[in-house]
């Protein structure tokens, strides 16, 4: 559109520097901006936006990376939902997805309440919760597959010294992937405390007051107050847990292989299998993550949804 | 746009560019000779082991001018993960190995090149055993060398069967006997297992199949699942027996390939299913103790899964670089004396010489001297071995089946099963995995 | 970094500012009842619980009892594992799978960690995850700070699509792309490089980083214009104006996406066990995943302990950056 404002001809070069029109400008910023830009879009392009569409295209090709991919239709679909594996993962990843939900994200906000009622040690509270945040997974993993070992495990013992029953923990179908559910919640718990407490900090204190007029107790005084206050972080990060637990991997590819049974493959992990251990199908475990991203995206539909309505 | 303006987008943009210094492969020649990379150095944690390798890259760089070795050391030396995309990228070795179970797969996807011309470089190329030439051999060409070839056996721990009263020198030739003898071991409690085994990480269908081919069954019969019959239901029920009777199995399931081994170096379990090469890495990975381990023939003996390993040749490589890496292979590999059969220099270096890992060379002239070199260095106790290499005249070889790696997935299930379930049903087990494992087979 | 004034755009506004720079002045807390054994309960903000109602004979006696259990709880589930980790590393081979265990080793032994520095190459594993840390934090800055520079103060022609496009990937975690992700570093299209083992594998997708731009973008579009019109009317040229104008007043925004970005690099598991999968070149989770199944239980202790610290220097340095990045993120909606 600017063409003709290039063609012109251009003043030798102002003597003094007057404000250029407003053209000009506009389009000297823009080529500015680009330039600026381009380093970004390229990363995004080639390592962002071009992997999500490559996703649904390799899904219904037929690739060993080295001669041309050949189309196959709705073949891989059909290869990953005739798998055995299929339905138990996706069971198992939304088990997984829902007991985390209890653990990583009722227990963190009660967890913040009560942190936030406190006057002392906040700091070693708030340090000490992060703390498994900040270790590498694979460190957090292995040190509880040390805790769950049937035999020198730190976990049986506690629970024989008080008189309960041991358990078999990962090598159990019932308790394999609750135990997962548990080095998750504990290497990442600490996050979501730190957000719950920074919200309930952000709730003016006269609302509470108000309500103490009124006659509402203690927990008349959470849900009235408190909850409604923080319904908009809660919300989010009920999606942004259900985003996180949806891609959980390195906990069965470390502490269990995705069994016993089966029980403990998730999406993810299956997704792995396909694409580097069952010889290179990268074509199945493309559609499976395909069908990840028509979920993921569902959700946030959801979320963007349901904070708009929030909004108002 | 001002000059300096350029600049900074010209730093901005330079970073992303400065990338393509890391593309691409420098195996530029120098001085007209050609240079090869070659996979499998020994890792770093082996010092004396590699530094014999890279002597031995210095003899054949002498022995051949104007040849330059390069030497890659990713551990394991054959990773799946990144098998394909090391092809495709070109980074993939000049000279690489591959396992018998991707054999087939290499070569359908053309990955490996038609050396069918060039195998008399390998002078002793023709006393490879038959069966193992074959393998790498499709509508007669040649895709490599086959360079381990060895049947599965039972890796036992001597010292444990002496503590258990048993017979160190008897050990036990059926599944039954393999049961009441673990029970024993068991029995002297403080942690003691009797039979080590798998139950998932896919080794537990593995060591399925392992178990299933000794009773004389069979995993896949005509591209349909074989397992449901009577011997894989003999399986999965003494494995079970074991668990829950006996209780001589160990509560713990183990899932990677090393937790076994690791378990079977700390000395407190009896028995394991194992390759020679388990002796090996026990001993020397897992600090068990040399004169402990012993290995025999797998229980039943009817047949036995066999494993092994080939060096292929990258089929981007040139004449030249062709010629350079049989070469290679024939100096450090298929040389009796020299390479990785110096075994006078591996038992200097402390190396568990004389397991009988490996009898690619069968009773060729080349191979009896092989097995006469490792006998003369033997650091090991042979005699421990005996049984094991007596068995494998008679134990019929077996291959794994097609799409090994998702049927052992699948059977991984049942395996797990009995080992954490009492109520197992076995029979439901098998009909579901046979199930499942026809529709992957039918996927063809 | 720690000019509070500033941190206000990217924090909530109360949470890892200081407890004491809100205590109430003395003057206020001589007027209320002078209860010692309360005094605490007043000078915080208002929360729940009311200051009377703590000062009460039995709020106060429930106070007490649920710090000491808060306290005794969060210690005993967040740093005893830690204690746990630490001393097992120190015992013996027979002590580590002695039950009952030994709350303390007998023979503390340190020579386990030296060990355990061999039989991972933790040398090495520590010295490529720096590098790759470091690189990425300098190249994702970088990229991540034009970009969103440009988004915020030049807003170009289709400025909004393509930071809704940024903002986009966020829905989509890269673990479920993967696959492709893997495939385009082998051969990256129109180039033509081959990443693999290179550690542009890891630089590049970490600076397609949509919360960084977001972050900076939005701490950007709180500087006023004014200033930018200024400079601009004197021809002062943009990326001057970026780097002498803009950067130093975003140092706690840049020290957010910084930290952040390295943490990132460190804690990454799945992406580096593919593209990096020589052992020259590994990263230290994935270097210690690798040996784990070879070594003996102290020794895989110890190597955790050891690649537990750097992690752990770097909270206790950059503590409020972290924090502060935390609840940066998360009041967007």
């Amino acid at each position: 559109m600017d063409t003709l404002t290039l063609q012109t001809k251009r003043p030798a070069r102002p003597p003094r520097r007057r404000p250029p029109t407003k053209r000009k400008r506009a389009v000297r910023t823009n080529i500015t901006a680009y330039g600026f830009l381009c380093a970004a879009l390229f990363c995004f392009a080639l390592f962002a936006w071009w992997p999500m569409i490559r996703q649904i295209i390799m899904s219904f090709q037929q690739t060993n990376l080295v001669d041309d991919p050949q189309w196959v239709g709705l073949d891989n679909f059909r290869t990953v939902v005739e798998d055995p594996a299929f339905g138990q993962a996706w069971k198992n990843t939304i088990a997984f997805t829902f007991l985390a939900l209890i653990c990583g994200y009722v227990i963190p906000f009660a967890v913040a309440v009560v942190l936030n009622e406190l006057r002392h040690a906040r700091a070693y509270l708030r340090f000490v919760v992060y703390l498994p945040v900040m270790l590498p997974p694979i460190v957090s993993v292995l040190l509880f597959k040390w805790f769950y070992d049937p035999g020198p495990g730190l976990f049986n013992y506690v629970l024989d010294s008080v008189g309960l029953p041991t358990l078999a923990w990962l090598d159990s179908t019932d308790t394999a992937l609750i135990s997962l559910v548990l080095v998750s919640t504990w290497m990442n718990m600490g996050a979501g405390v730190l957000i719950y407490l920074a919200a309930l900090q952000n709730i003016p204190g006269d609302l509470y007051e108000a309500a103490e007029l009124d006659g509402a107790g203690i927990f008349k005084r959470i849900w009235n107050v408190t909850v409604p206050q923080t319904r908009l972080i809660l919300l989010l990060m009920l999606m942004l847990q259900i985003v996180a637990t949806m891609q959980v991997f390195i906990e069965p590819y470390q502490l269990t292989g995705g069994g016993p049974e089966n029980a403990t493959v998730t999406v993810a992990f299956l997704m792995y299998q396909y694409a580097f251990v069952y010889g290179g199908n990268y074509g199945a475990g493309s559609a499976l993550g395909v069908m990840l991203m028509i979920v993921l995206l569902a959700v946030a539909a959801v979320q963007l949804r349901l904070t708009r309505d929030e909004k108002r | 746009m001002k000059p300096r303006n350029l600049a900074i987008f010209l730093i901005s943009s330079g970073l992303v560019l400065t990338a393509t210094a890391c593309g691409g492969d420098s195996e530029s020649d120098a001085g007209g000779g050609v240079t090869i990379t070659v996979a499998c150095q020994p890792a770093k944690t082996a010092p004396k082991t590699r530094q014999a390798w890279d002597d031995d890259v210095k003899a054949f760089e002498k022995a051949h001018p104007g040849v330059k070795v390069k030497s890659t050391d990713q551990q394991p030396c054959y990773d799946p993960k990144t098998f394909a995309a090391k092809i495709a990228g070109g980074q993939m070795e000049t000279v690489f190995v591959v396992p018998v179970t991707n054999y087939a797969d290499v070569i359908a996807k053309k990955q490996a090149k038609d050396i069918t011309g060039v195998t008399n470089l390998v002078k002793n190329y023709g006393d490879i055993k038959q069966e193992a030439r074959d393998m790498v051999t499709k509508d007669g060409k040649v895709y490599g060398v086959p360079n381990v070839n060895y049947s599965v056996g039972l890796v036992y721990n001597r010292a444990l069967f002496e503590k258990a009263g048993l017979d160190p020198d008897a050990p036990p030739q059926t599944w039954d006997e393999v049961r009441a003898a673990a029970k024993k071991i068991a029995d002297l409690g403080d942690g003691h297992v009797g039979f080590g085994e798998y139950g998932g990480g896919n080794t537990g269908g593995w060591h399925f199949a392992q178990s299933i081919f000794s009773r004389g069954g069979e995993m896949v019969v005509d591209g349909k699942a074989a397992f449901n019959s009577p011997e894989g239901k003999a399986v999965l029920q003494t494995l079970h027996d074991m668990r829950w009777e006996d209780n001589s199995t160990g509560s713990k399931v183990l899932i990677g390939w090393e937790s076994l081994m690791q378990q079977m170096g700390a000395g407190k379990t009896g028995m394991m299913l194992g390759a020679p090469d388990v002796v090996t890495d026990v001993v020397q990975k897992f600090q068990g103790k040399v004169e402990d381990y012993g290995i025999t023939g797998i229980p039943e003996g009817k047949a036995s899964l066999t494993g092994g390993e080939a060096y292929m040749i990258n089929p981007k490589a040139n004449a030249a670089e062709t010629k350079a890496a049989m070469q290679w292979i024939d100096f450090q590999f298929n040389t009796p004396g020299k390479g990785r059969h110096d075994y006078a220099r591996g038992k200097a270096n402390g190396d568990p010489v004389g397991v009988p890992n490996n009898d690619y060379m069968g009773d060729s002239p080349t191979g009896q001297e092989i097995i006469k070199l490792r006998t003369e260095n033997a650091s090991l106790p042979v005699e421990n071995y005996q049984t094991y290499i007596d068995a494998s005249t008679k134990v019929m070889p077996k291959l794994e089946p097609p799409k090994a790696q998702e049927l052992y997935a699948v059977l991984d299930v049942a395996m797990s099963a009995v080992l954490t379930r009492e109520n197992a049903d076995i029979d439901q087990l098998l009909a579901d995995a046979e199930t499942k494992a026809n529709k992957i087979l039918a996927q063809g | 970094m720690t000019d509070t004034t500033h941190t206000v755009h990217t924090t909530a506004h109360r949470d890892t500012a200081d407890e004491t720079r809100k205590v109430t002045p003395p003057s206020v807390r001589t007027r209320k009842k002078p209860r010692r054994r309360a005094a605490w309960a007043d000078g915080h903000a208002r929360t729940i619980v009311s200051p009377l109602e703590l000062k009460s004979r039995w709020g106060t006696r429930i106070y007490w009892a649920v710090l000491a259990a808060v306290l005794t709880v969060f210690t005993l589930v967040f740093v005893f594992p830690l204690y746990w980790m630490v001393t097992g590393a120190m015992k013996s081979g027979e002590e580590i799978a002695q039950m009952p265990p030994t709350l303390w080793p007998e023979n503390p032994d340190f020579s386990v960690f030296s060990d355990a520095w061999e039989l991972f190459d933790i040398g090495t594993l520590l010295q490529n995850t720096l590098y790759y840390a470091i690189g990425a934090w300098l190249f994702a800055l970088a990229v991540d700070v034009t970009a969103a520079y440009a988004l915020s103060k030049l807003r170009p022609m289709f400025g909004n699509a393509i930071l809704g496009a940024m903002l986009a990937t966020l829905m989509i975690p890269p673990i479920v792309v993967m696959i492709p992700a893997y495939v385009t570093v082998t051969d990256v299209p129109i180039f033509g490089w081959q990443l693999l083992n290179s550690p542009w594998a890891i630089w590049f997708p970490v600076a397609a980083n949509g919360f960084n731009i977001f972050l900076l973008k939005r701490f950007f579009d709180s500087i006023p214009d004014e200033i930018l019109e200024a400079a601009e009317i004197d021809g002062v040229p943009p990326w001057r104006v970026l780097v002498s104008i803009i950067l130093p007043i975003s140092r706690p925004i840049l020290g957010v996406v910084s930290i952040f970005t390295i943490v990132m690099v460190f804690k990454d598991f799945l992406w580096p066990l593919l593209v990096l999968p020589d052992s020259e070149k590994m990263t230290l989770s994935v270097g210690l995943s690798q040996t784990a199944g070879a070594v003996s239980q102290n020794q895989i202790m110890a190597g955790l302990v050891i690649a537990s610290i750097p992690m752990i220097i770097v909270f206790f340095f950059f503590q409020r950056s972290i924090m502060a990045g935390l609840t940066a993120g998360s009041l967007k909606g």
